[in-house]
């Protein structure tokens, strides 16, 4: 009975996984990189095309370039912007490029379509405190050739872009050593602090103005142009045919300042990029799109739903996949070694490149994340299930055997009963582990508490992280005390008194 | 009852059990003894299939023991370990029940067989709610013993029952076990290396040797013609502490 209820959820979830991507294929999807100015625009397109009466959904603050990139190609969304350097060197790396024509030409290779510039360019420049600029002269970017010691904190995409900093270095025959990746808005706190010397900016950074960085000049031309265009999938096309005027109307309307302004408006004053976006749609075209605007108890709801989803779904289809590989694995000691080491292995990869592994084949949203999370929950499961059945005491299992007991009853009525200790320790530590690594969910579009975590560390919003951070705590905390509490009240008491007079 | 022919045994390359043959007759206490690592524990495996021999064949009730009848025969005899064997995570009674349970016997005979049981071994049937973690050794061995017996079978092993048990609840389970066998008319295999339990237990002795059978016989002929100086050796060898007493007093 007990086993129907748990099918029977499991079966209710994956089509609650199924409708929610039904509703999202009807729609045009827009997705956005995860920093501030990427999300102002992605939600100005879909505000646009909203009040336009056309179904559009902002999947934001999705990931990277490669990330966003690769989803867009996969049809896992229709719409999201970019910036022209960016697609010239990192998307169409090795391609001889000239113009915005052998752009467009390139990506038609892909199904992928460009609209004109949307008006303002958004180059990397590197940027000093004025202080460190004083002391050292430095004006140009060739300056920095006499202060090897500096130390450099680069975006991680920076680090390793076609047109990031290996190029960067040789071309301007940089030495310094000292050169770290870290998030792109934590870069700006290390700078204020003094723990790196030179980061790298996007020309359009609020904090450029309000930290009052000094930019350094590219005297030797290294950086090209990124200015910012929309990419498209060409398909999207013969779907709606519409768009193409709406996306049209956004040539050229953005200028340097106002995308300054607009960054400034949500990073320093704190407006949200729905807002932001709607007040300047409402001044060039006299339009006025519906925004959410969502209370906190409203995003906790939301977030934890998705969280809860997330973690319930995986987990539970860990403990069905995981539990019997145990059992397998026990019967046969070579068995139980190749299962344990590919688990083992598993569990060693990196959890946001495991993520990003599941894109080509799942997509981006819940799917990719539950399977991610199903594929972590399974080590600390099958160990224990494994090791709680090949320890039990050897009196116990041949007087099990000496009974008459067929194998199967044997493992129902007195193995795994006496192994349960063992296994719910290991669905309790796979579970607690699940509610923390689930936070990465955020990072390919699968909400959860993540996503209060990500916006936070983005616009520097403390009490935005902690609206992420301290859930998910108190969500590992009510794992841990349920589990504690199905102990008591599942265990056998003949089990728990041996635990004790051992422990 | 019981027959084995011919059986050999080994454990990584090292035969315990050579060639041996031995027939059990229905009714009788036999006891299996010898010295530590004689291959008598090893020959009990081999008569219930817990272990499968290289050679020879073993049959119970005129059946040859096989792979594909062992659980029935199994169901159809009683075993008890040296520490009980009972499942922790089960009352007493839970452990008693389990097999009845699981072939679905009727639960009134049930509750009368137990009772029929707590009277055979004088235990009380509140003890038997309790979780063997609860119990102390000597209560154990009696579950054990009652749990072996619940489906009434006709044979039933013992492997050094009294072996974990402290001497004086030793000496009263012996005798308790004495009447029980003979109240009960079963056919008893026991193992033990206590020559003092043999003699008064069995009706049969067989003596074994770094795995072979010595000697299958009565205690008076075991005594008064011994196959082999080893028989007379491992009898004497238990008696001689008292013998020396009996002397000094004299």
């Amino acid at each position: 009975m007990r086993n129907l209820t748990l099918y029977a959820c499991l079966v209710l979830c994956f089509l609650l996984v199924d409708s929610a991507q039904a509703e999202s294929a009807s729609a045009i999807r827009i997705g956005s990189k995860k920093f501030t100015e990427s999300v102002i625009l992605s939600e100005m397109i879909t505000q646009h095309l909203q009040s336009n009466n056309i179904s559009a959904t902002h999947k934001d603050q999705l990931g990277g370039t490669r990330l966003l990139w690769k989803a867009l190609v996969q049809g896992e969304l229709d719409i999201y912007p970019d910036y022209t350097g960016t697609i010239i060197y990192e998307i169409l790396q090795g391609d001889a490029i000239s113009s915005d024509a052998d752009i467009k030409t390139a990506l038609a290779r892909y199904g992928v379509s460009m609209t004109d510039p949307l008006g303002f360019n958004n180059t990397y420049a590197l940027g000093v405190t004025p202080s460190t600029a004083r002391r050292l002269s430095l004006e140009k970017i060739s300056d920095l050739r006499q202060y090897p010691e500096l130390r450099f904190g680069f975006t991680n995409e920076f680090m390793d872009r076609e047109d990031g900093w290996p190029s960067l270095r040789g071309h301007y025959q940089l030495p310094q050593t000292a050169v770290r990746g870290l998030d792109h808005d934590l870069a700006y706190k290390g700078l204020e602090a003094g723990s790196i010397d030179l980061i790298d900016l996007y020309s359009t950074d609020a904090e450029i103005a309000y930290y009052q960085l000094s930019v350094l000049e590219d005297d030797a031309n290294y950086f090209p142009d990124y200015r910012a265009v929309i990419l498209y999938r060409t398909d999207l096309l013969d779907r709606v045919p519409e768009v193409q005027t709406y996306l049209t109307q956004l040539d050229g309307i953005i200028s340097e300042t106002e995308m300054i302004k607009m960054n400034s408006d949500v990073k320093l004053d704190g407006y949200s990029e729905a807002e932001v976006a709607q007040s300047f749609l409402k001044v060039k075209f006299n339009t006025l799109s519906e925004i959410k605007v969502s209370t906190r108890l409203d995003r906790l709801i939301t977030t934890t739903s998705e969280h809860l989803f997330l973690v319930c779904l995986s987990l539970g289809a860990a403990i069905l996949v995981a539990i019997p590989l145990g059992i397998w694995g026990a019967r046969n000691s070579t068995t139980g070694q190749v299962i344990l080491s590919v688990v083992g292995i598993i569990q060693t990869i990196p959890s946001l490149a495991l993520l990003v592994f599941m894109i080509p084949l799942l997509g981006i949203g819940g799917p990719p994340a539950l399977v991610a999370l199903f594929l972590y929950s399974l080590l600390p499961i099958v160990r224990n299930t494994l090791s709680g059945l090949t320890g039990l005491p050897v009196d116990v299992q041949e007087s099990a055997r000496a009974l008459g007991l067929p194998p199967a009853a044997q493992l129902r009525l007195i193995e795994l009963p006496l192994a349960a200790p063992s296994i719910l320790a290991g669905i309790k530590t796979s579970a607690v582990i699940n509610v923390g690594t689930a936070t990465l969910g955020a990072l390919i579009g699968a909400g959860g508490y993540g996503q209060p975590i990500l916006t936070g560390i983005r616009l520097d919003d403390t009490s935005l992280i902690l609206e992420g951070a301290i859930p998910a705590a108190v969500l590992a905390l009510l794992v841990q005390w349920s589990f504690d509490f199905a102990e008591r009240t599942l265990l056998s008491p003949g089990l728990q008194r041996k635990q004790e007079s051992t422990s | 009852m019981i027959q084995l022919r011919d059986i050999s045994k080994s454990f990584n390359g090292n035969e315990v059990v050579h060639n041996l043959s031995l027939e059990i007759p229905q009714g009788k206490t036999v006891v299996l003894i010898g010295p530590s690592g004689c291959g008598k524990s090893t020959l009990l495996r081999l008569m219930i299939g817990l272990l499968w021999p290289e050679k020879g064949s073993i049959s119970l009730f005129q059946k040859e023991l096989s792979k594909s009848n062992v659980e029935n025969l199994r169901q159809q005899v009683g075993f008890v370990l040296q520490d009980g064997g009972l499942f922790p995570h089960m009352t007493a009674v839970q452990n008693m029940r389990l097999m009845a349970d699981y072939l679905q016997h009727d639960p009134k005979k049930i509750e009368d067989r137990i009772a029929e049981l707590c009277e055979l071994t004088h235990i009380s049937s509140d003890l038997l709610k309790h979780y063997p973690g609860e119990l102390s050794g000597g209560q154990v061995q009696r579950v054990a013993l009652m749990r072996a017996l619940m489906l009434d079978p006709q044979i039933l092993f013992l492997d050094e029952p009294l072996g974990a048990l402290d001497p004086l609840n030793r000496v009263s389970l012996q005798e308790e076990m004495k009447t029980i066998f003979s109240r009960l008319g079963k056919t008893v295999v026991l193992v033990t290396h206590d020559m003092g339990e043999a003699a008064s237990l069995a009706d049969l002795i067989v003596i074994m040797k770094d795995g072979y059978l010595l000697q299958y016989d009565t205690l008076s002929n075991l005594s008064a013609q011994p196959a082999d100086p080893f028989v007379t050796e491992f009898i004497n060898a238990q008696r001689k502490p008292w013998q020396q007493l009996e002397d000094q007093i004299k």
